[in-house]
Parts: structure tokens; C-alpha cells; sequence
């Protein structure tokens, strides 16, 4: 899961960009307001963790700026700021959650992932569809009850498939889902996660939509 | 000890005069109605005197000889205490019952006519009495006409007993009239009692006492302006703790965060680094820590006392302490203060602001920056300035710079923003202007504190 981290403050901003990826996430870090709104408007991020007392545009104007754009992420406010009247601003300026410093990274990473399953309509932690199982918090993947080793791309890729299931990805978005900034993108990395993924899951899990991407059909309810 | 009541005092006192006047005034009528008994009673005997002569004059003169001793009749009850005798020609002719048969002049050598004419106090029988002797016409008549000093004494402690009996029986209503007037002559004090026990700890607003006395007002007032300075003081302190948890908490957050990727981490360069960054965030949030305190002791503590100091090698060792930090950044540091310039000064805090102005030059001019810190004297003040060749500052951040913990946003610094207030706070308590501007010499902040030097 791809989220954008804004936070000015330098040992914080590394921590929590630390602790994330070894959660599973991959964190983009942006050290004041007008880079955040920027990346949130040209990237699709899976969420955000925006801190309020950013230089150069407050925490709460990118947040609104960000919402009249019609970006509907889920944001994740992680701010000093703590009293009630803050809270219920921040909450109504278009946050999805709140959380006052300082913050357990496990704790941070659950309420990211609740909010990204909420954001995609899913009611529980675990995603499954057509026999296969993926566990989010526990990063990891069962078909017919037995646990499928993957590798973190490969995860990631099932993920973000699953998540929007019975929409096609176009290999773009795929890419975006899968790395941050920095990372490099061989031409033909998705096919070959895909090809891993089909060889692990079986062929006809994840379907190919010729020219455009990638689809995983959504799990018909039982007849 | 009990506290005596004010109430019981005024009391007291009030009896204790009404009584003391009242002695007074029966002492005063005591001594003024014995003397004018003493005349009223003297004139009495020498009239009563006069009248026996004349009358006796015509008895002899009538020649009725027969019963001249006749006691004459007891007609009041002062009677017994009053007696007359008439001698004639040495033989006692009239007298009242009570007198004695001797004269009451003490006759001289040559019988009754040696007594002086006039009044005297004679012992009768143990008994005093007041007499007046007069001769007849003739000089062979002699009356005496006598009083017992006693019956004076029982009339004048009448009179005087007559003017002490009211206060016996006034003093106990006086008593209770005067504890009803005082009791509601302090009332107010009482009520301003009642309002301040009924008060809540925390309630600081100013005590209002309908109708309170004057005497009342100016306690009333200093009651209220110490409940404005509390209230103050603890506005501070509540605003003080409110923006320490505030500004604790990124601090804090970092040092769990790393902690956590340490404790999490399997790489070895990523767990030392994790762990060299929790290390930091500790010495960030102890200096936080400390800047507080220093703020909090300034801001809470009454005027330091100032001696004279040199403040050239007050900087030369303040700027030594913080050299290194420079050096890390390989900044150029100069100090220009040789010669020694005396002011007035507190040096523990004096130390405090110099390392503040050249730490913060420090840290917020990049690596291989200038700084310089030079002590002079222009005309009329020493001046202590701090130069560098950083970013400076804008208008707008100038005008916030010395707001608690604020600081330029995006400098990547980890100042806890709280320097300035300190700096600010300690020039203020020195009484030194302060002035921030752009270094004309180094193009970055100057900040200029002059102390006026007498002329």
C-alpha cells in the first residue's frame, strides 16, 4: 500500500517513514504543505498521514484544498494539536481520522489500513475472492486454508487487485500501487509478478484485459 | 492564642470610658457639693447662731428666770444631729437636748469669753463637730451652735450616691445597646468574611461587597489586585504547562517511532541509525526541557540582582561553549571583545542569553557560514552585537520572532523556538533594548543590545 507521509519535523518523519515500511507500506515523505498537495493531486496514494503545523501551507488548508479537488483518499490527521475544538475542525475540514502525537506505529498502520479497506467498501480486515485469502495486517496470502508464500511485490500487486476488484488496473496504476519514489520500474515488472502470482494462485485468478490491464473478478455471492 | 475579637475590643472600650467618664463625674460632683454643703450649712449655723443671740437678749432682758435649761424641742430628723447652747455670763441658760453641758468652745485661761467668735471643728465625746460660736450684744451672752461633721458626710454621700445609682443600672443596657451598634458597625467585615469562605479555590474574580465602608475600600482593593495577580500568575502557569505538553509531543512522538523501528529493524545500519535518532530526539527533548525551565524560572522569578561584570570576557567564555557546534558546520566564528567593558548584570544569565543569540546564529546559518559576536561602545552605550551570514529573516518573522516557540517553518532545524522568548525575556530584565535587523557586514540576522552608559 502506497500512502504519502507530510511532516516537517526531521527524526519524526523518518521514524514513521521507518516503521511504516516495515509494516508493509511503501511511504512517500513530503516535509511541507504545498509538496503534499502537490503529490496527493498527481499521485493515487492508497492514504495520507498529514501533520497540521506544516511550513509553507498549514496541514489543514492542503487538506482542504485537496477535498474541493475532489480527492476522496482517506487522511489520516497526526498532529500536536490536541484539544477538542481542533479535533472536531480537523474532522470536518475532511480528515477521516485524527490521531495526537505521539502515536504506536502498529497503531498508525491498523488505522491506515481501516481506512483504506472503508475507502474501497470492504467491511472486513481479510480480502478473499475465489478461494484465495489475504490478511493485510499479517501480510499474508491462503488458498483452501494453506498458506501461499509471496513475495512483498507480489502482495502489494494482490492487494491493490483485490482491493478493487471487479475493476480493470491499467499496468500504470499498477506500477504507481507498487512503488515509491525512487524505486526503479523494470518495463516488465507487472507481467512478471502477474505470471508469479498465476503460477502460485492458479491462471484464472487474476484475468487479463487486453491492452488495457489487469483484472481480478469480484467474488460472486454464493447461489 | 485566641485572636480577640474586634467586636469584644470596641465593647470593651466603650464600657470601660462610659464607666471611667461616669466616676469621674461623681468624683467632680462629690468634691463641688461638699463645698457648697460646707457654705450652705456653715451660713445655717451662723444664722441659727444669730437668731439665739437676739432672742436671748430679750429673755434676759425680761428677767424670767425660772427654767432657762429648757431643752428645746427635736423637730427633724437632722435635729439630733445639730445642738445649740447658751451661757450666760459663764452659766449655760439654753441648750438643745443633744448638746453636752460643757461649752462646746474649749474655754481658754479666762473662761468662755476666750473663745474666739467663728467657726471650728471640736471632738465632743469622740464625735466631731462643726460649731459656730457668737457673743451676745452684751458680752456676757455666748451661744454656740453646733452640727455633727457626720450628718455633713451622710448628706454629701447622698447626693453622691444619687448620681452614681443610674449608672449601675444603665451599664448593663449600655452594654447591650453599645453590642448591637458595634455589631452592626462591622457587619461589612463580617459579610466580607461569609463571601470569602464561601468562595471556590480557583474563583479569582474580583470580591464585590455591597455598601462596604470606606475604611473597608482600600483593603478591598489590595484583596482585589492580589486576586488579580494570582489569577495572572496562574493563567501563566496553566498556559506555560498547556504549550510544554504541546510542544513535547512531536519530540516525544519521534523518539517512540524510532525506538519502535529499532526494536522492529533486522538490518544492522537500519537499527543504528533508529537508535542514533532516538538518542537525538532524547537530547532535543532535554534541551526543550531546559529552555522551558529557564523560561518558566524568568517569567516566575522577581529581578535578579545586577553587579558589575565585564561583559567582553562574559562573551569570550559563552561564545567558547557553543564554538563547537560551529566548528561541526565549519562556520567561521569571530569574536571582537578585547577590551573589557563594565555593566550592569546579572552573569549566569547574561551567559544564558549570549549562548542563546550565538547557538541560534549558529544553527540556522548553513555550513561554512560566518559568524561574529563583537562587544563596543558607540556614543552613549556598550553594545553587545551577533552577526551572521544566514538566510535572515523576513519583516513578518521578524515581528513573531520572541513568540514562545515560534520558529521559521522549513529551516530543518530542531529548535524548540523558545531561544528568542528567553533572550527577549533576559534582555528585558536587564532593562537593554534589543533590536533585530539585517547584518550590513554579513548580509544574515544581526541582533544589537545596547546598554546606556551614563554620561
Amino acid at each position: 500500500m502506497r500512502i504519502l507521509l507530510a511532516e516537517d519535523d526531521l527524526l519524526l518523519g523518518d521514524g514513521v517513514q521507518a516503521g511504516l515500511r516495515q509494516l508493509g507500506f511503501l511511504v512517500d515523505w513530503v516535509r511541507d504543505g504545498q509538496a503534499a498537495e502537490r503529490e496527493l493531486r498527481a499521485q493515487p496514494y492508497a492514504a495520507a498521514v498529514l501533520d497540521l503545523g506544516l511550513p509553507l501551507m498549514d496541514g489543514l488548508d492542503v487538506l482542504a484544498a485537496v477535498r474541493r479537488a475532489g480527492i476522496t483518499l482517506p487522511v489520516l490527521v497526526l498532529t500536536a494539536r490536541d484539544t477538542v475544538p481542533e479535533r472536531i475542525r480537523g474532522l470536518d475540514v475532511g480528515a477521516d481520522d485524527y490521531v495526537v502525537k505521539p502515536v504506536d506505529l502498529h497503531e498508525l498502520a491498523a488505522r491506515l489500513r481501516a481506512l483504506v479497506r472503508r475507502s474501497h467498501g470492504q467491511p472486513q480486515e481479510q480480502l478473499s475472492a475465489q478461494g484465495v485469502t489475504l490478511d493485510p495486517a499479517a501480510r499474508s496470502v491462503q488458498q483452501a486454508g494453506a498458506p501461499v508464500p509471496v513475495s512483498a511485490r507480489e502482495f502489494d500487486l494482490l492487494h491493490a487487485l483485490m482491493l478493487n476488484a471487479g475493476r480493470v488496473l491499467s499496468r500504470d496504476q499498477l506500477e504507481q500501487h507498487l512503488y515509491s519514489w525512487g524505486q526503479e520500474v523494470e518495463s516488465n515488472a507487472i507481467e512478471v509478478h502477474v505470471h508469479h502470482l498465476r503460477r502460485k494462485l492458479g491462471a484464472e485468478l487474476i484475468q487479463t484485459v487486453r491492452g488495457v490491464g489487469y483484472m481480478l473478478a469480484r467474488e460472486q455471492a454464493p447461489s | 492564642m485566641q485572636p480577640r475579637s474586634l467586636q469584644g475590643r470596641l465593647l470593651v472600650l466603650v464600657l470601660a470610658l462610659v464607666a471611667l467618664v461616669w466616676l469621674a463625674t461623681a468624683v467632680l460632683t462629690w468634691f463641688d457639693v461638699r463645698h457648697e454643703l460646707d457654705e450652705l450649712l456653715d451660713g445655717h449655723l451662723a444664722q441659727a447662731a444669730a437668731l439665739l443671740v437676739v432672742q436671748q437678749a430679750r429673755e434676759i432682758g425680761d428677767g424670767d428666770d425660772d427654767d432657762r435649761r429648757v431643752d428645746a424641742p427635736s423637730l427633724h430628723r437632722y435635729a439630733p444631729r445639730v445642738a445649740f447652747q447658751v451661757f450666760h455670763e459663764g452659766q449655760l441658760t439654753l441648750r438643745s437636748a443633744n448638746a453636752p453641758a460643757l461649752p462646746m468652745g474649749e474655754p481658754g485661761e479666762h473662761g468662755l469669753n476666750d473663745v474666739a467668735p467663728g467657726f471650728r471643728t471640736v471632738q465632743i465625746d469622740g464625735v466631731a463637730w462643726r460649731v459656730f460660736s457668737a457673743l451676745g450684744a452684751k458680752r456676757d451672752v455666748r451661744v454656740f451652735v453646733g452640727e455633727q461633721v457626720e450628718s455633713r458626710a451622710a448628706i454629701l454621700w447622698a447626693v453622691v450616691r444619687s448620681t452614681l445609682w443610674p449608672i449601675a443600672v444603665a451599664l448593663p443596657l449600655l452594654a447591650l445597646a453599645a453590642w448591637w451598634a458595634v455589631r452592626r458597625g462591622v457587619a461589612p467585615l463580617r459579610r466580607l468574611g461569609l463571601t470569602l469562605a464561601a468562595r471556590q479555590p480557583q474563583a479569582l474574580s474580583p470580591v464585590m461587597l455591597a455598601d462596604a465602608p470606606s475604611e473597608m475600600v482600600p483593603m478591598l482593593a489590595e484583596l482585589n489586585s492580589l486576586f488579580a495577580r494570582i489569577a495572572e500568575l496562574l493563567s501563566a502557569e496553566r498556559r506555560f504547562t498547556a504549550d510544554a505538553a504541546h510542544e513535547l509531543r512531536t519530540p516525544i512522538a519521534a523518539i517512540r517511532a524510532q525506538a519502535q523501528v529499532a526494536l522492529a529493524e533486522t538490518d544492522g545500519a537500519l537499527r543504528r541509525h533508529a537508535l542514533q535518532s532516538t538518542l537525538a530526539g532524547c537530547d532535543r527533548a532535554t534541551r526543550l526541557v531546559e529552555q522551558m525551565l529557564t523560561l518558566s524560572r524568568l517569567e516566575a522569578g522577581a529581578a535578579p540582582a545586577l553587579s558589575t561584570l565585564d561583559l567582553s570576557a562574559l562573551v569570550r567564555s559563552a561564545v567558547a561553549e557553543v564554538a563547537p557546534l560551529a566548528l561541526q558546520k565549519q562556520q567561521t566564528i569571530t569574536v571582537e571583545a578585547n577590551a573589557p567593558f563594565e555593566v550592569p548584570g546579572d552573569a549566569t544569565l547574561l551567559a544564558v542569553l549570549v549562548r542563546n543569540l550565538v547557538d541560534n546564529a549558529i544553527r540556522y546559518s548553513p555550513p561554512r557560514a560566518s559568524v561574529r559576536v563583537s562587544v563596543a561602545r558607540p556614543d552613549r552605550a556598550v553594545r553587545l552585537s551577533v552577526e551572521d551570514s544566514g538566510p535572515g529573516m523576513n519583516e513578518a518573522e521578524l515581528g513573531r520572532v520572541g513568540e514562545r516557540f515560534f520558529r521559521v517553518l522549513g529551516s530543518g532545524q530542531e529548535g524548540s523556538g523558545l531561544g528568542w522568548s528567553i533572550v527577549q525575556r533576559i534582555a528585558r530584565v536587564h532593562g537593554v533594548s534589543l533590536k533585530t535587523g539585517r547584518s550590513p557586514v554579513l548580509g544574515g540576522l544581526s541582533v544589537e543590545m545596547d546598554w546606556p552608559v551614563g554620561a
